[in-house]
């Protein structure tokens, strides 16, 4: 009777296995949580913190939270959407008080876990969604993007400025604009050209599109990507190899020593002090229900010159970037910003 | 009295969960090891392992029941079409063709009540995995395109597409962030145990897998469908088996499955289309397929396990501290445990089988 001895064969052989996962199970019990710490604060990413960029600035302010609070820190990598309910509810229902969710793809999943477990905080990188207790961090990135092009329009030569940038949402938009608004209120001939190479990490996409850029005669290249920033180095390192008179700008991150021959200098977001001080805001119960904003006025958004190639900025210029960086932080400079936080309690 | 052949393909599907115990021992040794040079503490790491795996009846219905869903699907659809000699390759792409329409038409039928709604997007979901399916089947038997590339290059473009969608037509209605709207309540799945994220796209799943292996050992069409399998010429030779008409339905059906596995997930947990929405469960599923023996009760135990192992690994991330590079390491080491095993299953049973008739083994 092999027909019918076969799936009774085969459920003993799948109960026998549940029972030995049982049994393994009930030997190792939970860790009990760090009586020291004062708290508990969850990272979450959808990429590898190894990045140098977007992530490493996450996990980075995750470790300084760690040194300077106490608290006691754990990270996750997601790999599909379909993980993030999971993710937010491992890390509530085992107390964490504070959990960062590092990257606007997680503001749904936010919103629902926030419903569930009130007492939790989650704070979402370029969220849009506002609820009590999840809060978008948005770091005003175009105010360092506005002082990039007021560099670049002063320092293109051909008069024609690129951008090279990774998935068209709104944060990466913004940037641009004021990329170019702050390249015209200096040259307001400058040209400036826009690729979208759809992907953050797409190195050779991003050489290719900077290739084509640097073809058409731009001069001075800008990105906001991750890891594809490399691609767009290479471009300008080959150009320049070409005997071009060219030169890349940082985004994201100071990136100008990543290539200090070639890279004039850095829109920078301080992520990891963006972090700290978010959750020290929280910590003293100061966290508004609102979106938070880091910008130039707590220098979690600046301009860097690459001090390898502060000869290429002549003294007026220097002069301009400080008088407008002041100009921001007063609000006496306006600078072109995209809105898109909507709150979710309000519109229910 | 078992005939030599019926003792092979005995071997071969039901040694599938020893088999697997194997690889997983193996691949526990391996990775006792590769915890302990990473200076890790192992015991830490595999009891966060097993924790988030099996740890609570929460842990189990919400995590690994529900990460096995889009595997068992999957898996079932490589399963299906390996059974008849298609080389399918291509699930991920149906899946996502699956996650498109099916997302679609929730968003455009989400204020009809739920019990039409829900059918309804699995069935259109299953559609378009099979349309995803077509143009394969169509290269392959109208112009003899071998469908291992035909599949993969259609992958290509559903990612692609994908991409456009959430950027364009299916783009969320306040045009800021590149996902789709969320689904409404009446197109979500509902739960299959109440309080946990489980949801009936599981018993679907298990309930095709067990329709699948009664239409494979019970009916002509599976008949049929074996034959063609195993010997393409032998089952034409017969004259009463149209080789084509089987691949086509075959081939069809498996990128059903694949895109119901996408519905599944846009319905059941994500209730919204996102760009990165699959891991990579129509290649991890060509494992799960091979590690069952291509038997669908097979798959939907090896999905579970495969299930298991993702939930856990989330857990050690969380608990352990070991980085996501690792434990995906990890992950691949249980999949290279499986295929070496699987290659040694084979080997057993030929040795066994030339053992047994040394006279036609040498004719032959």
């Amino acid at each position: 009777m092999a027909v019918a001895s076969e799936p009774v064969d085969f459920v003993r052989r799948v109960a026998r296995l549940g029972l030995w996962l049982a049994f393994l199970s009930s030997a190792c019990q939970p860790p009990g949580e760090d009586a020291g710490a004062p708290f508990q604060v969850a990272l979450l990413t959808s990429g590898p913190v190894s990045d140098a960029g977007w992530y490493a600035g996450a996990y980075e302010g995750l470790q300084m939270i760690a040194d300077s609070f106490g608290a006691h820190i754990s990270h996750q990598q997601t790999r599909t959407p379909a993980e993030f309910d999971e993710a937010f509810f491992a890390y509530a229902s085992s107390g964490y008080d504070l959990i960062f969710a590092h990257g606007f793809e997680y503001q749904d999943a936010a919103i629902r876990a926030g419903a569930e477990f009130p007492e939790t905080t989650i704070i979402v990188s370029a969220g849009g969604r506002v609820a009590h207790n999840v809060i978008p961090l948005i770091f005003q990135l175009e105010e360092g993007s506005y002082l990039a092009g007021i560099a670049a329009g002063s320092l293109t030569k051909t008069g024609v400025i690129g951008m090279v940038g990774g998935v068209a949402i709104p944060p990466a938009e913004g940037t641009f604009d004021a990329f170019e608004a702050g390249a015209k209120s200096v040259r307001p001939d400058v040209e400036v050209l826009v690729t979208w190479i759809g992907s953050w990490n797409d190195v050779t996409a991003a050489k290719e599109a900077a290739v084509a850029l640097l073809r058409r005669d731009v001069d001075i290249l800008i990105h906001n990507t991750d890891a594809a920033s490399f691609g767009v180095f290479q471009a300008v390192r080959e150009a320049r190899g070409d005997g071009r008179d060219v030169w890349a700008m940082g985004m994201n991150r100071d990136q100008n020593d990543v290539a200090p021959e070639l890279i004039l200098g850095s829109a920078v977001i301080r992520i990891p002090e963006g972090f700290v001080e978010i959750t020290r805001l929280w910590y003293d119960g100061d966290l508004p229900g609102e979106a938070y904003y880091a910008g130039s006025k707590a220098s979690l958004v600046d301009y860097v010159v690459n001090p390898a190639r502060v000869a290429e900025y002549t003294p007026e210029l220097l002069a301009l970037l400080e008088e407008t960086r002041t100009g921001i932080r007063e609000g006496t400079v306006d600078i072109p910003r995209i809105q898109f936080v909507s709150d979710e309690e309000a519109n229910r | 009295m078992l005939t030599p052949g019926t003792r092979v393909n005995r071997l071969l599907r039901f040694g599938g969960l020893g088999v697997a115990l194997a690889a997983l021992l193996i691949t526990g040794v391996v990775a006792v090891g590769a915890l302990v040079a990473g200076g890790y503490d192992p015991g830490v790491a595999l009891g966060a392992l097993v924790r988030g795996a099996v740890g609570s009846p929460e842990q189990f219905f919400s995590v690994t029941l529900v990460r096995s869903v889009p595997l068992i699907l999957t898996g079932l659809a490589v399963a299906l079409a390996f059974r008849a000699g298609v080389w399918n390759i291509g699930a991920e792409g149906q899946l996502y063709a699956g996650a498109m329409a099916g997302v679609w038409i929730g968003l455009a039928a989400g204020d009809l009540p739920g019990w039409i709604v829900v059918p309804l997007v699995l069935v259109v979901a299953s559609t378009a995995g099979a349309v995803w399916a077509l143009v394969p089947t169509l290269m392959r038997l109208r112009l003899g395109v071998g469908e291992v590339i035909t599949t993969i290059l259609m992958n290509f473009v559903a990612i692609h597409l994908v991409g456009y969608m959430v950027h364009g037509p299916l783009q969320e209605s306040r045009g800021v962030f590149p996902q789709t709207d969320a689904l409404a309540a009446a197109a979500r799945l509902p739960a299959l145990i109440p309080g946990t994220r489980l949801h009936v796209g599981f018993a679907v799943a298990v309930l095709l897998g067990v329709a699948l292996w009664l239409v494979l050992r019970g009916t002509v069409f599976g008949f049929r469908l074996r034959a063609v399998g195993q010997s393409p010429a032998a089952a034409r030779i017969t004259g009463r088996i149209d080789g084509k008409r089987v691949i086509l339905v075959t081939f069809l059906a498996s990128g059903a499955l694949a895109g119901l596995a996408g519905a599944m997930e846009v319905s059941g947990r994500t209730f919204a289309l996102y760009e990165g929405l699959s891991p990579g469960w129509g290649y991890t599923a060509i494992a799960v397929a091979l590690l069952a023996g291509l038997h669908p009760m097979g798959v939907v135990a090896v999905g579970i396990m495969f299930g298991a192992l993702e939930g856990g690994a989330g857990a050690m991330q969380r608990e352990a501290g070991i980085p996501a590079a690792w434990v995906s390491g990890i992950e691949a080491l249980v999949i290279l445990a499986v295929l070496a095993a699987g290659q040694g299953r084979k080997w057993l049973v030929q040795t066994r089988l030339e053992r047994g008739r040394p006279a036609e083994a040498s004719v032959g």
